[in-house]
């Protein structure tokens, strides 16, 4: 919605009285149950509301509820036609994004102190890594234990000496923080190996601050643009040439936050790719496009290190790329962050950061960290042991507690007796695989539910960014809400709910986007390259929306009540036609050839067969999610409620019609969106490719099946609907249908964009302005094949046309599809993937 | 003793592979009672690119690339080693093994000699509650640990059941134990995980034993393709010292030390990628021949 429009909904909701606004905010306070013991951000220990959330409830109350409420439909719908979601593991499907309607807000002062913590943080584990990997004295003087490194999984041998490429380990570094009952911000968790969050927070400001746009204005709130700017700048200051090429190397669609990292890629401007799309050569990593192997400059990996190349680390991952290292180890990628960085993220390790602080920066932690006991230490086990029931126990190297089926955080205070011995002798036999920490209550901050505010504990995720000029830190942040009131710190990992957060500021700030300086900028008009894989999933996307497409105007001619089935032996005929090839094409089972009422509906909205309509949009849909970062917000929002509305029941044939009605309306306003808004680079050829190619064929099938050598008038009038050309037939012929012109309109008139002809002299433009990818030569075979069925096609007569001739055609159509796959997509489904070898020599 | 080795590994795959990327380790280790005299790998068809570099654990690792179509890849390494060790007697003293589990744990560095570097769960051997349990009946409190090392070596020979087509490489641990069957690979996994289990630190060990036993001995078992066996930290006094499970004994002058990392994934001596064919069928053949 346009920032114009959500101004006009601030200016309605604020005709409420002020003084109506300042009873509610009233009423809210006296209503907000605070947790006993447990300090809280709204309300300050004398009971009375804090400066900042003041401001924002005045400002807030002053909206009347039921504008309120329409508010927060507002985002929720942002969010779900925007698609954002999440993965929860184990999951199947992806979850909607949950967001909390308020903001965090945290006061400009305590944010800066914060801050000043988490630059401070970075740099000491920048060095640390850099200690660790390289010389190692930490370790050799005593001041790391030796364990309490080679204990972690991510500590990777082999890149022990290997100088980062680009200079960092840390690119990004994130920490999870919370306020502990003292009212100091407290560090509960570093993330140094690929932090995610960065792009819900993105997305949850942009939903907040639209449906509040007025209030979001008054408070002052840094924006968060400039800090991804930054964050893209510096690492394309590391690559080691100008105008680098930059990927966000995904594990897929089926990653619990592929939704972030595609948003990621699509708001910085890198590619997203896959291990798939890379590959090693002449020791740098590029990238599989259309046009041949293309350099790749740096990688912002969110792919764990183990994964990252099965040569030299896990071998049973398909997720990495093979050699990998070795090309690290040459200088020829660099990789954000520097694959081993996680191994900061060992709960082990907690313990040392002060005096590795005092040690290597001359200064004491500004940021206190929950308090942690490293068992691998005698004092500190004795220590964990003689308070067990006071701390929690944790894997001291990763999450999850060894010995013990369980995720996350133990309390010994709730394990039966059989487990509780079974974990003190591990901690007595293997102290090192354990932590006890500190079991504190963390902050609460109020939530809004039905009419009311109510407390509930969050953990604060907080970004920085390695910039030339230092620590760069996003304003704002990934916060996640627990749905329990009495959550303990340590069992807070993944709250259920995220928030937006507020820095908010007395002055007036300034209002930077991602849109860089024009004198930095080079004019350009061509949007990159385009990987294999995308360029797979466009045209498979194209052929997925043209064949429900027709599937829909199948299932429309049947269904209609104009149309066959209803009277004529003719008719009749016609109709089985139809329903043959309905079933032909996986749309309906054979037996319901026996019960017609039926068919319509299963071919539209059946979900068991592979063919239906509804199937074919979620294929569609399901190609487009891996396309996200390519796709506009509108094209995903209207296949996305094309799903919908086809999965919605319908009862008889009427409404089955006029559901595929709005189908095919909504299916004509994406091919406008994709004719009218994609960029005309190689992606939009490659839907189109596929569009056209799948038409083609389809058209080519209808003819051959409705244009038979006997088809009488029922037969023609059916194929003229089929693909679209009542009009045009009627104002060139004013005539019954009869055959060859008929014909000659569906496969041969090249004016008519309907046409096989039409189709095939499309395909025969596209390919020739794809890149080329000579072998020897010689014609490529997509073009050799395009170019002899136009050429077919345009000397063909329609008096003279056989149906073995129109067989013959549309076997060539099917093997040009083909040829296209092979030729662009040579790792696609069907492509040769790298395998290993048998191990064991 | 000198031996002259011959170890030869090929691939024979259904479909045409267009490329390969390959690591190879090896070359036979010097140090530790052992000195490398030569080493030459052949490799058909030959690669386009092939790099040489030390690893983590200081074994001489190749990566080669092959670019030209081919059916077959056959790596043939022939490799001459000096042998002359001298192992500890089975029942000789040694400190308790809560001592050495202890000074392991203090040791300060992260080098591959360091047994802190062996002492936790790696990708091929966790940490496994039941098979510490079966370990610790080994070690009772106070126990010299070559004692204790010892008698689970023995344990394990004489309890698990040696069977080439029992597991593959990928089989887990926790099969092999429960069976009680496996090949030196899984009885070396089985007896590391036992001892990390009690906090000790034990590498795995890859290698060679002489095909044709010295008059008079039995053929050992595994003589025929590479072998594996565990390196164990024993203190500062005795220290590495290796234990051959599949055969109860005390390594001595008939193996032969490939490499030693954490276990089978970082010693493997080919390893790789390939496109083209799903299909793939793997040949072994080592010989070794004592020259002198």
């Amino acid at each position: 919605m346009a920032e114009g429009a959500a101004e006009e909904n601030d200016k309605a909701g604020r005709a409420q009285a002020p003084r109506e606004g300042q009873r509610r905010f009233a009423q809210w306070v006296r209503d907000y149950r605070r947790l006993p013991g447990i300090p809280d951000e709204f309300l300050g220990p004398d009971g009375a509301p804090r400066a900042v959330w003041s401001r924002f409830f005045d400002a807030f109350g002053a909206l009347a509820p039921d504008e309120i409420e329409r508010r927060f439909g507002m985002a929720d719908r942002h969010l779900r036609e925007a698609g954002v979601t999440y993965r929860a593991p184990g999951d199947s499907a992806d979850r909607p994004w949950s967001l909390s309607h308020l903001p965090l807000l945290i006061g400009e002062a305590d944010w800066q102190q914060l801050c000043a913590g988490i630059t401070q943080r970075a740099e000491l584990l920048e060095r640390v890594l850099r200690d660790i990997y390289g010389e190692s004295r930490l370790v050799a003087e005593g001041a790391l234990p030796a364990a309490a490194i080679a204990g972690s999984p991510e500590y990777l041998r082999p890149v022990c000496g290997v100088p980062p490429p680009g200079g960092r380990y840390l690119s990004i570094y994130a920490a999870d923080v919370g306020r502990g009952p003292d009212g100091r911000w407290w560090v509960l968790g570093d993330r140094t190996q690929a932090p995610s969050g960065a792009g819900y927070a993105l997305e949850n400001r942009l939903v907040l601050s639209r449906a509040f746009s007025d209030l979001y204005k008054s408070m002052n709130v840094p924006r968060v643009a400039p800090f991804f700017e930054a964050f893209r700048d510096s690492l394309r200051a590391r690559a080691d040439r100008d105008e680098p090429r930059i990927g966000v190397l995904t594990p897929g669609s089926f990653s619990e936050t592929y939704f972030e990292h595609a948003t990621l890629a699509r708001y910085l401007g890198f590619l997203l790719v896959e291990g798939d799309d890379l590959a090693v050569s002449d020791n740098r990593i590029h990238i599989r496009t259309v046009a041949g192997l293309k350099r790749l400059d740096v990688l912002l990996r969110r792919v764990d290190s183990n994964s990252l190349d099965p040569l030299e680390l896990d071998a049973s991952s398909h997720l990495g790329v093979p050699g990998l290292i070795d090309v690290l180890r040459k200088d020829g990628v660099v990789v954000a962050n520097m694959p081993g960085s996680g191994v900061l993220e060992a709960r082990a390790l907690l313990g040392f950061l002060p005096a590795l602080s005092r040690r290597l920066l001359g200064e004491e932690l500004k940021m206190p960290h929950i308090a942690t006991w490293w068992c691998g230490q005698r004092s500190a086990r004795e220590e964990v042991l003689a308070r067990l029931d006071e701390v929690a126990i944790e894997g001291a190297y990763r999450r999850g507690v060894p010995g013990l089926d369980r995720a996350g955080p133990v309390l010994a205070s709730e394990l039966d007796a059989g487990d509780r011995q079974r974990l003190v002798d591990a901690i007595n036999t293997r102290g090192m695989d354990y932590v006890g920490q500190e079991v504190v209550r963390l902050s609460t901050m109020p939530v809004w539910e039905q009419g009311q505010i109510t407390p509930r504990p969050f953990v604060l995720r907080v970004f920085a960014a390695a910039t030339p000029d230092g620590w760069a830190i996003m304003p704002g942040g990934f916060c996640r809400i627990a749905e329990q009131a009495d959550a303990r710190a340590v069992s807070m990992g993944d709250g259920a709910r995220a928030a937006d957060v507020w820095i908010v500021s007395d002055k007036q700030v300034s209002t930077a986007t991602l849109l860089p300086a024009t004198d930095k900028v080079r004019i350009r008009r061509i949007a990159g390259v385009l990987p294999s894989r995308a360029a797979d999933n466009l045209f498979w996307l194209g052929r997925y929306l043209e064949r429900a497409e027709a599937t829909l105007r199948l299932v429309r001619a049947l269904g209609s009540p104009s149309g066959p089935n209803k009277g004529t032996a003719a008719s009749q005929q016609a109709a089985e036609r139809i329903q043959r090839l309905l079933v032909a094409w996986g749309a309906v089972s054979q037996t319901s050839r026996t019960a017609p009422g039926r068919i319509v509906a299963e071919a539209l909205q059946s979900p068991d067969r592979f063919g239906s309509a509804l199937s074919l949009v979620r294929a569609a849909q399901r190609t487009a999610t891996s396309l996200r970062e390519r796709l506009s917000p509108d094209a995903w929002q209207v296949i996305t409620e094309m799903a919908e509305r086809l999965a919605y029941e319908v009862e008889d044939d009427d409404s089955v019609v006029s559901a595929a009605e709005l189908t095919l309306q909504e299916l004509a306003s994406l091919a406008g969106l994709a004719q009218e808004n994609m960029n005309r680079a190689a992606g939009w050829r490659f839907l189109d490719i596929g569009r056209r190619t799948e038409r083609a064929i389809n058209t080519m099938r209808f003819t051959r099946q409705f244009a038979y050598d006997e088809a009488g008038d029922e037969d023609l009038d059916i194929l003229l609907t089929l693909v679209d050309c009542q009009i045009t037939y009627r104002s060139r012929y004013l005539l019954a249908p009869i055959l060859a012109p008929v014909r000659d309109l569906a496969v041969l008139d090249g004016y008519n964009p309907r046409s096989v002809a039409f189709q095939v002299t499309t395909l025969n433009e596209h390919i020739a302005a794809l890149p080329s990818l000579k072998e020897h030569g010689l014609i490529e075979k997509p073009q050799r094949l395009a170019v002899a069925l136009q050429a077919t096609l345009a000397t063909a007569e329609a008096e003279k046309l056989e149906v073995k001739t129109l067989f013959a055609l549309e076997q060539d159509l099917l093997s040009l599809a083909d040829a296209i796959g092979q030729h662009y997509f040579p790792h696609g489904p069907n492509a040769a993937r790298p395998e290993k070898l048998t191990g064991l020599a | 003793m000198i031996y002259d080795i011959r170890h030869v590994t090929t691939y024979e795959y259904e479909n045409p592979v267009s490329f390969a990327r390959c690591t190879l380790r090896l070359e036979p280790r010097s140090g530790d009672g052992q000195e490398l005299i030569s080493h030459r790998v052949e490799i058909r068809p030959r690669p386009a690119e092939r790099t040489v570099r030390r690893d983590f654990f200081g074994a001489l690792t190749e990566s080669i690339v092959i670019e030209a179509a081919h059916r077959n890849l056959r790596i043939d390494s022939r490799s001459r080693v000096s042998v002359s060790r001298q192992p500890p007697a089975r029942d000789a003293a040694s400190p308790p093994w809560e001592s050495v589990r202890d000074i392991a744990f203090e040791a300060t560095s992260l080098g591959p000699a360091s047994p802190v570097g062996y002492v936790f769960a790696s990708p091929l051997v966790p940490v496994l509650r039941p098979v510490s349990t079966y370990a610790a009946e080994s070690f009772p409190p106070g126990t010299g640990i070559l004692k204790g090392a010892v008698d689970l070596m023995h344990r394990i020979r004489t309890q698990f059941r040696y069977d080439p087509k029992a597991t593959v490489i990928s089989t887990p641990l926790t099969e092999v134990f429960d069976k009680r069957h496996g090949v030196c690979q899984d009885f070396a996994h089985v007896m590391i995980a036992g001892l990390r289990g009690l906090g000790l630190p034990a590498a795995y060990v890859s290698g060679y034993l002489r095909t044709i036993p010295p008059p008079g001995q039995p053929r050992l078992q595994g003589a025929d393709a590479t072998h594996a066996w565990v390196s164990l930290w024993c203190g500062e006094k005795l220290g590495w010292v290796d234990f051959d499970p599949t055969n109860d004994l005390l390594v001595g002058n008939d193996h032969i030390v490939l490499a030693v990392g954490r276990d089978f994934s970082d010693v493997s001596p080919v390893d790789g990628i390939i496109v083209g064919s799903p299909k793939q069928k793997l040949g072994v053949a080592v010989d070794v021949v004592a020259v002198e």
